[in-house]
């Protein structure tokens, strides 16, 4: 049989993470249940007030664990509450990855064996929530310098959404094209899909002297 | 010497898509790089703000080329968790297979396409020789043969066609003979050894924290793999474990890569066999489209204010779908899609690995990486 990690010791780690970072203040975390397909599985579910993100970003790297993240996902909010216009979420990891050790000039293979994992070896799973309110620049502070991985999923962010990050090193347009004008950040809800009519394509293939079909229609 | 920046692509060989390395370099050596992005983006995230749940299936399939099935399938995870459906097992069981054929194809396009890159042409063919084989065994299930829009929410869209089962481990089998033969063609060719080994280290600590998952990692002498570290699926059920490299001192190179890649095709292709022996109902029994056999019924809205995620082994790393389900008065369509990329992650590490190299050790140790633009790009 195949070995994967019992959910009792990734629950039981979870709730030990969740209460430990629910100590420092403006964070709220709890242990919420995902279910992929079949199997349910435990995540740090918790709530952060961006003053505190930078401090409990620094604890969760250096105290718990966490060595990996996974993914920053901006989200506009237009018509939310007043201080929550603006969502951050953070997919975070502890994975428990060390670096093999070397015996007699040759590295030892890790080989975690799942059914026996314990403690800080516990692969876990966050999921941090930071809400902005009401405002023309949101931002918040950078962890590129926490986790590397964060690096370009910031970039990603400011590029598509518009949040900015304090601190952030060498801020680019990663997807989009380098001149694209300043302050447009399709993800923003404000910017609706547009169609065109099919008829366009071949009057003017490259499309300069194209109007969108619902020109006029939406604001 | 004087130093001097050179862009490599958007044409050009190593790039295995389209994007722009720039490359400072002082003489034969690399001593910065900065890769540039977004030559094909198209916006896929915002074109499924406004798609029902089931067409954003599609837009996933065309992320990537080379590995549409687990695409789809890492979408469809976070949309079962978002709407709060249980899957039948025997659905599982069809997708961990179509899953795991996929990443043997995948695997298949890269050997081909790496060979290339440093020298080694002939095999290219071998591997799409193979690589056929997987095709032809899901255009059975999905009827195209690159794109197959295959899971549904809830299950998946068809059960396995009449003889599949049969022509499928004859298939395998036959794969897993010719796994050989393109262990010769590399380990045997002195041009690739000299070019990809001690070239292009990487130690696990350092990958990790530059968010660089799957194969690359493993090839440094760790056996993380979210199947076992965040199951999904049926894996639990099966006698499987990650393919591990033994690794130098200094770290993972591009020979440690390349064999991993190999190994998880064995590893994969014992998966599938095992799925189809395992499959509950039998893999010779065929049930008609929509049974609750395989498909159990979705919700088609979702509702407001929940939220849906699933960290998924991709053929490259781990792959991940944040979804924010709901918001006003447009319950079926998501608010939110958020896509995480492995490559794009990945392809900033490799270009840091590069530095200190010669210019003509770059195609190795960026294709060693095996990036994929189409989903870097979304």
């Amino acid at each position: 049989m195949g070995k994967i990690v019992p959910i009792k010791t990734q629950r039981a780690e979870a709730d030990k993470l969740a209460a430990a970072i629910s100590e420092i203040d403006g964070v709220e975390a709890e242990v919420a249940e995902r279910v992929s397909g079949t199997n349910p599985r435990p995540v740090v579910l918790g709530n952060s007030s961006p003053e505190s993100w930078r401090t409990l970003a620094e604890k969760l790297h250096s105290e718990h664990g966490v060595d990996y993240c996974s993914m920053v996902t901006g989200v506009h909010w237009p018509e939310g509450d007043e201080d929550k216009k603006w969502e951050i979420v953070y997919h975070l990891m502890r994975t428990g990855i060390r670096n093999p050790p070397i015996e007699d000039g040759l590295v030892q293979p890790v080989i975690v064996d799942p059914s026996t994992v314990r403690g800080s070896g516990t692969p876990l799973e966050l999921e941090l929530h930071v809400y902005l309110p009401e405002t023309r620049t949101p931002s918040v502070d950078s962890v590129q310098d926490i986790w590397v991985g964060a690096d370009w999923n910031e970039k990603e962010t400011w590029d598509l959404v518009g949040i900015d990050f304090d601190g952030h090193q060498g801020m680019r347009r990663v997807l989009q094209p380098h001149e694209t004008p300043k302050g447009f950040h399709p993800l923003q809800k404000q910017h609706h899909l547009r169609y065109h009519d099919f008829q366009d394509m071949y009057d003017d293939s490259q499309g300069f002297m194209r109007k969108p079909a619902d020109a006029g229609k939406i604001k | 010497m004087a130093e001097m920046w050179i862009s490599m692509g958007p044409q050009h060989p190593m790039t295995h898509g389209l994007w722009t390395l720039k490359v400072k370099v002082d003489g034969e050596t690399v001593v910065d790089t900065e890769p540039d992005l977004g030559y094909i983006h198209r916006g896929v995230e915002k074109i499924c703000e406004a798609r029902d749940f089931t067409q954003i299936t599609t837009y996933c399939d065309r992320l990537c080329y080379a590995s549409a099935n687990t695409w789809s399938h890492s979408y469809i995870y976070a949309a079962e968790d978002l709407l709060e459906v249980e899957v039948p097992e025997r659905a599982e069981y069809i997708r961990l297979m179509a899953i795991e054929i996929q990443r043997i194809a995948s695997h298949l396009m890269w050997l081909g396409a790496y060979g290339p890159d440093i020298g080694n042409l002939s095999v290219m063919v071998w591997c799409l020789r193979e690589r056929e084989m997987m095709m032809d065994l899901l255009q059975e299930l999905g009827g195209s043969r690159m794109h197959y829009n295959f899971p549904r929410v809830g299950g998946v869209k068809r059960d396995l066609p009449h003889g599949f089962a049969q022509r499928a481990r004859a298939k395998l089998k036959l794969f897993l003979n010719r796994i050989q033969e393109y262990e010769a063609l590399f380990d045997e060719s002195t041009v690739f050894l000299v070019r990809s080994q001690g070239v292009g280290y990487a130690k696990p600590e350092e990958m990790v924290n530059h968010g660089v998952t799957g194969p690359n990692l493993r090839a440094g002498g760790v056996n993380y793999d979210i199947r076992w570290a965040h199951p999904y699926s049926v894996y639990s059920e099966l006698d499987w474990e990650p393919p591990v490299e033994r690794s130098s001192i200094k770290g993972a190179d591009c020979y440690d890569r390349y064999r991993v890649r190999v190994e998880e095709m064995r590893v994969s292709a014992s998966l599938a066999l095992q799925a189809l022996d395992k499959m509950p109902g039998g893999a010779d029994t065929h049930h008609e489209p929509g049974d609750p056999m395989i498909l159990a019924k979705a919700p088609a809205r979702a509702p407001e204010g929940t939220t849906g995620a699933h960290h998924f082994e991709d053929s490259r790393g781990e792959s991940m779908f944040y979804i924010a389900g709901g918001g006003e008065s447009r319950g079926k369509q998501p608010y939110r899609v958020s896509i995480r990329s492995p490559i794009f992650i990945t392809i900033p590490f490799a270009a840091k690995c590069m530095i200190g190299y010669k210019v003509a050790d770059i195609p190795a140790i960026m294709g060693s990486f095996d990036p994929c633009i189409g989903e870097t790009d979304r």
